[in-house]
């Protein structure tokens, strides 16, 4: 009995109840998170006998009095597998992740250290007891045998050498996990047991199912096919420091992140990764019961990370840590920090700090050759960091690459994130792929500051917006414009209009507005000779609540 | 004033977002002079939008937008008939010669069909299709200029507008100056259109939807494809006039052009062609003597009535010159009788003696007194309608294909068949519009209920919030609002299942013909009831399954019972035909098969043919929403007095006991009460039929009432009258169309109690059909005393075949066919019995080697439904040849269970692989290498280690691969259980007391909610003694509501109710059974 193997039952469910002992006992049934689906996705044993089925509605389960009906976490999923992969590596080392819900121990060499297999059997399952799972428990000769036995019988079971076929032999054949297709086969034939396949003659077994009949005919006999395949220490990245002082400066802040992403980029250089994305989590020094809202950061109570807030939701990849993300990999610390720098000057913490933990994503480092025919394009981290510079100034959203976006709505665009020379390249021939897929789309994509298909023969004129557009005041007399008053002022000549534009119905943010196109007879100032002049404008006015502004001039 | 003379209908298929009929009464709300509907590459909604404008006393035009070869669309209006047909021949021409929804006239096209249309250059409307393949002409003066001086010299100088639209839009206004001045230089009038797409502005969400719909794009990411806003609605006359207050002679321009346009849809010039006749002979004088050489086969010499019928109906065909009409239907049904083809003419026909003397219908009006008026009248001014019933399948078509031959290509054409947007498709269109993932949008579509009967609480609102939708979630909100607007808006135009057109000359000049899906055939734009309205005569053939099932048992009867049988001289009043009729025996019976008729059937006891007619007619809306089943059955059953509302009706109502079943009845009452004429009457029960007014009611009631002050009937008599006429007439079934569906019926039943076995399999033929799922129609046949025998590779065919049998109460069995086997390909299927035919097969080896076009799954549904078990001995019908038996082949076959066979198929499908089988080859050459795999085969067969199926796996095995089982009942293997626990079987129910509690299993073989019955649902539970039925009422339903609607098989507790013979059980408790894994099935009708 040289392997163990913990399998949880009911892996999404125990995962929730792990968090809410509460439900201990009950019967519990998880629905997908994501509203309006609101499927059965899991659920325990006395959920079943109590008549839910996977795949019901939620209102239909929530009928069931007795039953608790919650969402799925994937994020207690996440930590109960963490819980169990730190259960199997406090008994060996050599143990293989074999899937969220099962883990395959070596115990091999171990029996001096742990005790014999029953002893290691009731501790592995009280220690899984400990972490809140209720585990099964095989013992084993061979990983696979071992791993069969956890997921067909409950509790513990403890199979010896030779005893591997008979032990088995009553366990459904679907516990091998056979192809729907080879299921079917077998289920034509009646064979429903892993007894009932170990017991056809291997030749004709092979002659009809092939090397996967031959493979599912050997588990089901207990025969050992293959070695365990130890679990690797992930690739994990991460400096954090505890200060003896909360800092509130941004210039020792910096000292301190200089200090963590030196050892960092050092560790990435040694696994041979750089990184495309780093994590700045700051724990803050705030006093109980005190909220701040500042900026875009917002700090609940004390010792919390801190949230971001932002209104480009685009920048941030998780709300609850700062994220920094290049455009290349790398691994300059110092081009990191200066970076970082920016990041924070343009968002300060808003509290003094106590706190700081820096998480790398590692990436395969850039490796890239020039053309020898074309002007070498800026380096995209110098690019990188005089961007960061320009947002620093401007602020967030506000620099990069226009893009007009397809929608009569006035106005409409967006900023994109500037792309250098050999990127717009790559977005370039994204774009021409694309735009062969679907021929009669406008062209989504515009690499650097092109602007998109807009057809410039129809204007004459050019048309400066304001942005924001003006507000006014309009005076209207028989439906025509007659005067502005505002910023902009003066007599209407001559206007032409209205041109209406209303769109987005189907959302909650429709839109609806009338464009008038006016001459204006302005008056100068005093020092000017001549008192009057005449300009060409755009009067805008919202048609949902009858606002005028001025949008833009011709000239 | 202002005419509109650019609207577009949602007839232009995702282009306009109004009916044309909304579109009429918005115009005439608005106060519109004129307004023309140019669909797009059409005249689809033509005939509705005449109809709604002749009601609302609207001038109205026609014309179409004409996608041009060059991408561009020219709208064309008709000033004249000959522009008319000009539009339908252009129109014509360019759909033929390209795909199904495409197509697009040439240059030289607009120039062979200018005369008599009007273009409207000018416009920006172009074809996305073939949008790229334009430049922007638009945008070049010269170029617009010289494409109007070619319109001008196509269409000539006078019948060419520029036409302005205004919707607020820069481009278009730039677009617009250029075509002013373009106007100016070439002095063209200007005129003033909208180009309008829907009648109000809010529809044009829906046109939103529509566009992004065309574009397969959601909203999200239509982006400009949508329009930039809502102004391409109708809009009254002084909003025109201010609009092109600057160019105010555009809007004086569309009451000049509309003046113009003389052509209007009364001016069809549809003529009806005549019959080619013989030298010397007129059309009134062949028909004549075709009528009298059929009434001497069907009445004989001395039928003075029946003269006197005839007379007076020729009298009339002869006034109305409907000779050639007649002649021509004559002539069908003349081809259909050389060829063999079973026909027989249903509806109104059935009214007309002359129409049963040339053979055209069965059923004998002057026999019956049925109304000749309901057929034919002079008032009415329509011309007859006459249906055919034909075998459906191939037989159908080789009739339309001779009157194609017959009549031309352009001369005859399929009706079409306007597909809508129901709840389902509505639901699922906008849903994806709205950008909502293919899972959500299932599970939005499924809310969408389908039951007939929905209760006050049955929303959608409601099904949204159980089902976790949220509201107040705008987009929910917005498609619910959407899925309920599009509602009832053309999305397609498909084919009609059997209506034809015939005209004089060419068809293509009276409406546009389209290719259909189907080659070979051609459609007219409109569907039948366009076509009735406008006075087109059509020819409905219609394929009825009955039929065919007729048609095959004959031919059944002939090769296997030796016997010839002749629908027409069918014995009349068979005991045993009635005797079946009485016990509600009925399943598989055309017409009185179905729950609701077998309720009725014990009831009202038919005892000869007319009673049959009552029968077929009584279980209908009309007289069930009307309350005439309960007083005829109870007069029927002596329980209640014979009464009539006024003693001058009972020479009408006698024969149905005083009680108005018929709609011939509804106008005889009309008739004798109010001294209507038979056409006034015939137009009474129009006013009255779905498409009712108020207006018109009042009108008719009070004509009604004043008819019988004249004859002088009581007031509580003309109150009675005129209750039964309205609440009949609108679902009142035609005495006719009765009799003519009560012969099929009878002959259905007869050919069922005297030739069970060759009527079952033309039955098991000719799915699906009817009521009953195969699975219970195999059941009650074997029920009957029919030996059923499974599919068999060594016996069975592609159809289900008959077979001698010596050891069953029927001397014929019959043998379930391939066609049965699920997923099994006819061409495999047919190859395997050729196969077959050239020498039986030895092995399963053998037949996969001789029938390579087996596949894989083809091969192990057969093992798997036993029949590959060609096991000599086992079954006498199955014994080996002489070839085989006692060769080596002979003693490989012998697979004692399915699974002998399955495991043998699943070798003998894998291929040995090229490396073996050349290695074999070249040891020892073919013969030697058979012998090699016949040894290698019975090895391995007697080597087989898999256990046999159990009865429970058979069963599933055959429900699985064939959809029902000729074994036993799925309930027979469990009765023992089931008497234990109280349960009684179907058959027993008869001999219990009512009011009694019982309980009752079976698997629900029908679900019945229908929308008369006031919420209850009806259930029927099959055993192996038969068919017992539950009634739920609407509580118990929301009760059981998921159990009623997911389980197959079902335990019923409640009480016994027999009421004259009709037994059912009131539940009062539901309970699901696990009875077996097989996966039966049910018809459900919701």
């Amino acid at each position: 009995m040289n392997f163990a193997c913990l399998y949880i039952a009911d892996f999404p469910v125990q995962a929730v109840v792990r968090g809410e002992p509460a439900l201990r006992g009950r019967a519990v049934t998880l629905v997908e998170p994501e509203p309006p689906p609101c499927r059965v996705f899991a659920l325990n044993k006395a959920a079943r006998q109590a008549g839910v089925e996977i795949g019901m509605s939620r209102v239909e389960a929530a009928l069931l009095p007795e039953v608790a009906v919650r969402p799925r976490s994937p994020a207690a999923e996440a930590s109960a597998h963490a819980a169990l992969l730190d259960l199997a590596r406090s008994f060996t080392p050599r143990f293989e992740d074999v899937a969220a819900d099962t883990v395959v121990l070596d115990l091999g060499g171990l029996e001096a250290l742990l005790g014999p297999a029953a002893q290691v059997a009731c501790r592995l399952a009280a220690q899984a007891r400990e972490l809140g799972l209720e585990a099964r428990v095989a013992l084993a000769p061979h990983p696979d045998a071992a791993r069969l036995a956890a997921r067909g019988f409950a509790g513990i079971t403890l199979i010896g050498e030779g005893e591997e076929a008979d032990r088995l032999g009553s366990l459904p054949v679907e516990t091998l996990d056979p192809s729907p297709e080879m299921q079917e086969t077998l289920a034509r034939w009646g064979i429903h047991t892993c007894g009932a396949l170990a017991a056809l003659p291997s030749a004709a077994l092979a002659e009809r199912l092939g090397q996967e009949g031959v493979r599912l005919q050997t588990l089901a006999r207990g025969g050992a096919l293959r070695a365990l395949v130890p679990a690797e220490e992930p690739l994990h990245f991460e400096e954090a420091i505890d200060l003896e002082y909360p800092v509130g400066e941004i210039e020792p802040l910096a000292f301190i992140l200089s200090r963590l992403l030196h050892p960092l980029c050092a560790r990435l250089a040694a696994r041979g990764r750089a990184t495309q994305e780093l994590r700045l989590a700051l724990d803050v020094d705030v006093h109980e019961d005190r909220q701040v809202e500042e900026g875009n950061w917002k700090v609940e109570n004390r010792n919390s990370k801190i949230e971001i807030r932002s209104p480009e939701s685009g920048l941030f990849s998780n709300p609850e840590s700062r994220l920094l993300r290049l455009p290349v990999p790398t691994c300059d610390p110092r081009l990191l920090l200066k970076l970082w720098l920016f990041d924070l000057e343009a968002h300060p913490p808003s509290a003094p700090v106590f706190k700081v933990a820096l998480t790398a994503e590692p990436a395969r480092p850039r490796v890239a050759q020039g053309d020898l025919f074309l002007p070498r394009a800026p380096d995209p981290q110098k690019l990188e960091l005089t961007l960061a510079r320009l947002r620093g100034v401007v602020g967030e959203g506000k620099a990069g690459s226009p893009e007009l976006l397809d929608t009569h709505r006035p106005d409409a665009f967006r900023m994109r994130k500037f792309v250098g020379t050999d990127d717009a390249k790559v977005e370039g021939r994204k774009s021409k792929v694309e735009s062969r897929k679907s021929k009669t789309s406008p062209s989504k994509t515009h690499p650097g500051f092109r602007l998109s298909n807009f057809d410039c023969r129809t204007s004459r004129l050019t048309l400066r917006l304001f942005r924001p557009p003006l507000a006014a005041r309009v005076e209207v007399r028989d439906g025509r414009l007659v005067r502005v008053e505002g910023r902009v002022r003066g007599r209407v000549l001559w206007a032409s209009g209205p041109w209406r534009t209303s769109g987005d119905w189907w959302t909650g943010r429709p839109w609806n507005c009338a464009a008038w196109d006016v001459e204006l007879l302005v008056p100068r100032a005093r020092s000017v000779a001549r008192a009057e002049s005449v300009r060409c404008y755009r009067l805008c006015r919202d048609l949902t609540d009858g606002q005028w502004f001025v949008g833009g001039f011709y000239d | 004033m202002y005419a509109e003379l650019h609207t577009r209908s949602s007839f232009s298929f995702l282009e306009g977002a109004s009916l044309p009929e909304d579109l009429v009464a918005r115009a005439r709300e608005l106060g519109l002079a004129a307004v023309a509907l140019l669909d797009r590459d059409g005249v689809y909604g033509a005939p509705r939008f005449h109809g709604a404008a002749q009601k609302a006393e609207l001038r109205v035009h026609v014309g179409a937008e004409v996608t041009s070869a060059d991408g561009l669309r020219y709208p064309l209006l008709a000033a004249s008939r000959t522009g008319y047909q000009n539009l339908c021949r252009l129109i014509t021409r360019m759909k033929l010669r390209a795909p199904k929804g495409e197509g697009a006239a040439t240059e030289a096209d607009l120039a062979e069909h200018a005369a008599g249309l009007i273009c409207l250059a000018g416009a920006e409307d172009r074809n996305p299709k073939i949008e790229s393949r334009v430049s922007n002409f638009e945008f070049r003066t010269s170029s617009f200029e010289s494409r109007l001086c070619w319109l001008c010299e196509i269409f000539g100088r006078q019948n060419v507008y520029v036409e302005l639209q205004r919707h607020f839009d820069r481009r278009e206004e730039a677009r617009n100056q250029r075509a002013v001045e373009a106007a100016c230089a070439l002095r063209l009038p200007l005129v003033a259109t909208n180009g309008v797409c829907y009648a109000t502005p809010a529809e044009r969400e829906i046109a939103d939807v529509f566009t992004a719909l065309r574009h397969y794009r959601t909203l999200e990411t239509a982006g400009r494809l949508l329009a930039s806003n809502a102004e391409r609605h109708l809009k009254p006359p002084a909003e025109m006039e201010r609009l092109f207050a600057d160019l105010p002679e555009a809007v004086a321009n569309t009451l000049e052009l509309s003046a113009r346009l003389e052509f209007t849809l009364r001016d069809l010039g549809y003529q009806f062609p005549p019959y080619p006749i013989p030298e010397g002979e007129t059309q009134i004088s062949f028909l004549r003597r075709r009528t009298a050489e059929g009434a001497v086969g069907r009445y004989g010499d001395g039928n003075g009535r029946a003269a006197r019928q005839l007379e007076r109906e020729l009298a009339l065909i002869e006034k109305l010159h409907l000779e050639g009409y007649f002649l021509i239907v004559w002539d069908i049904v003349r081809y259909c009788r050389q060829q063999g083809i079973l026909v027989q003419g249903r509806g109104s026909a059935a009214n007309s003696a002359v129409c049963y003397a040339l053979g055209i219908t069965a059923v004998d009006p002057v026999g019956m007194d049925l109304l000749f008026e309901r057929f034919l009248s002079e008032e009415r001014g329509e011309w007859p309608d006459i249906d055919l019933d034909l075998p459906s399948g191939d037989q159908r078509e080789r009739v339309i294909q001779y009157i194609y031959e017959r009549y031309g290509q352009r001369g005859a054409a399929m009706t079409a068949n306007v597909i809508t947007y129901r709840g389902r498709s509505a639901a699922r269109e906008v849903g994806k519009v709205l950008g909502f993932d293919a899972e959500t949008l299932g599970r939005l579509t499924s809310l969408v209920s389908a039951w007939e009967y929905r209760d006050p609480s049955d929303t959608l609102e409601r099904h949204f919030r159980d089902a976790g939708f949220d509201l107040e979630q705008a987009r929910i909100r917005k498609f619910l609002e959407l899925t309920r607007a599009l509602q009832d808006l053309p999305r397609h135009l498909g084919q009609h299942s059997g209506g034809l057109v015939i005209c004089q000359g060419q068809l293509d000049a009276v409406v546009p013909l389209e290719p259909a899906t189907m080659p070979g055939r051609v459609v007219v734009q409109w569907d039948k009831d366009d076509c009735a309205s406008l006075g087109m005569i059509k020819v409905d053939l219609l394929g009825l399954g009955m039929m065919a099932v007729l048609e095959d048992s004959i031919r059944l009867i002939r090769d296997h019972y030796r016997e010839e049988v002749d629908l027409a001289h069918l014995p009349a009043d068979d005991p045993e035909v009635y005797a079946a009729l009485q016990k509600a025996d009925t399943v598989g019976l055309f017409q009185v098969e179905s729950r609701a008729q077998m309720s009725c059937l014990p009831r009202l006891r038919p005892e000869r043919f007319y009673d049959l007619v009552v029968e077929v007619a009584i279980i209908r809306p009309g007289p069930i929403v009307g309350n005439m089943v309960h007083p005829y059955l109870r007069r029927r059953q002596g329980c209640e007095a014979v009464t009539y509302p006024h003693p001058s009706l009972e020479p009408v109502l006698r024969r149905t006991l005083g009680v108005p079943l018929f709609q011939e009845q509804l106008l005889r009452m009309a008739m004798i009460a109010a001294g209507f004429t038979g056409g006034a009457a015939e137009d009474l029960r129009r006013a009255m039929g779905f498409k009712r007014s108020e207006k018109r009611m009042k009108e008719i009631e009070q004509k009604l009432r004043l008819g019988m002050e004249r004859q002088g009937i009581a007031a509580k008599a003309q109150e009675e009258i005129i209750q039964s006429i309205s609440a009949f007439a609108l679902y009142g079934f035609p005495e006719s169309h009765a009799a003519s569906f009560a012969l099929i019926a009878y002959a259905s039943a007869y050919l069922r109690c005297h030739y069970l076995a060759a009527f079952t399999a033309a039955l098991l033929n000719n799915q699906p059909m009817g009521f009953y799922h195969p699975s219970t129609i195999v059941k009650d046949a074997a029920r009957h005393g029919l030996r059923l025998q499974p599919v068999d590779v060594t016996r069975s065919d592609w159809p289900c075949t008959l077979e001698p049998c010596v050891d069953a109460p029927h001397p014929i069995a019959l043998r379930l066919g391939f066609g049965y086997v699920r997923g099994m390909r006819e061409e495999a299927a047919r190859a395997m019995v050729r196969e077959r035919a050239r020498q039986p097969f030895g092995s399963i080896d053998d037949l996969v080697r001789r029938v390579p076009g087996l596949r894989k799954d083809e091969l192990v549904t057969l093992a798997e439904i036993g029949a590959l078990n060609f096991v000599p001995g086992s079954c006498p019908s199955a014994a080996p040849t002489n070839q085989t038996a006692g060769s080596k082949a002979g003693r490989a076959a012998q697979h004692r269970h399915r699974r002998d066979a399955l495991w043998q198929v699943e070798r003998a499908a894998r291929p040995a692989g090229p490396l073996l089988e050349r290695l074999e080859d070249r040891e020892s050459g073919i013969e030697s290498r058979k012998s090699k795999i016949e040894d290698r085969d019975s090895k391995v067969d007697t080597d087989s280690p898999l256990a046999p199926m159990t009865p429970e796996e058979r069963l599933v095995a055959d429900f699985h691969g064939t959809g029902l089982t000729v074994g036993p009942h799925p309930l027979a293997y469990r009765r023992a259980e089931l008497e234990a626990l109280g349960v009684k079987p179907a058959r027993a129910l008869a001999r219990l007391a009512s009011g009694q509690k019982v309980r009752v299993a079976g698997a629900v073989i029908v679900r019945q909610r229908p929308g008369t019955a006031k919420g209850f649902v009806f259930l029927s539970l099959e055993d192996e003694t038969g068919i017992a039925n539950a009634i739920v009422t609407p509580d118990l339903f929301q009760q059981y509501r998921v159990l009623i609607i997911r389980e197959p098989f079902l335990l019923v507790k409640g009480t016994l109710q027999n009421q004259g013979g009709v037994i059912s059980v009131k539940a009062e408790q539901l309970c699901p059974l696990t009875m077996s894994r097989a996966p039966v099935t049910s018809h459900d009708f919701y």
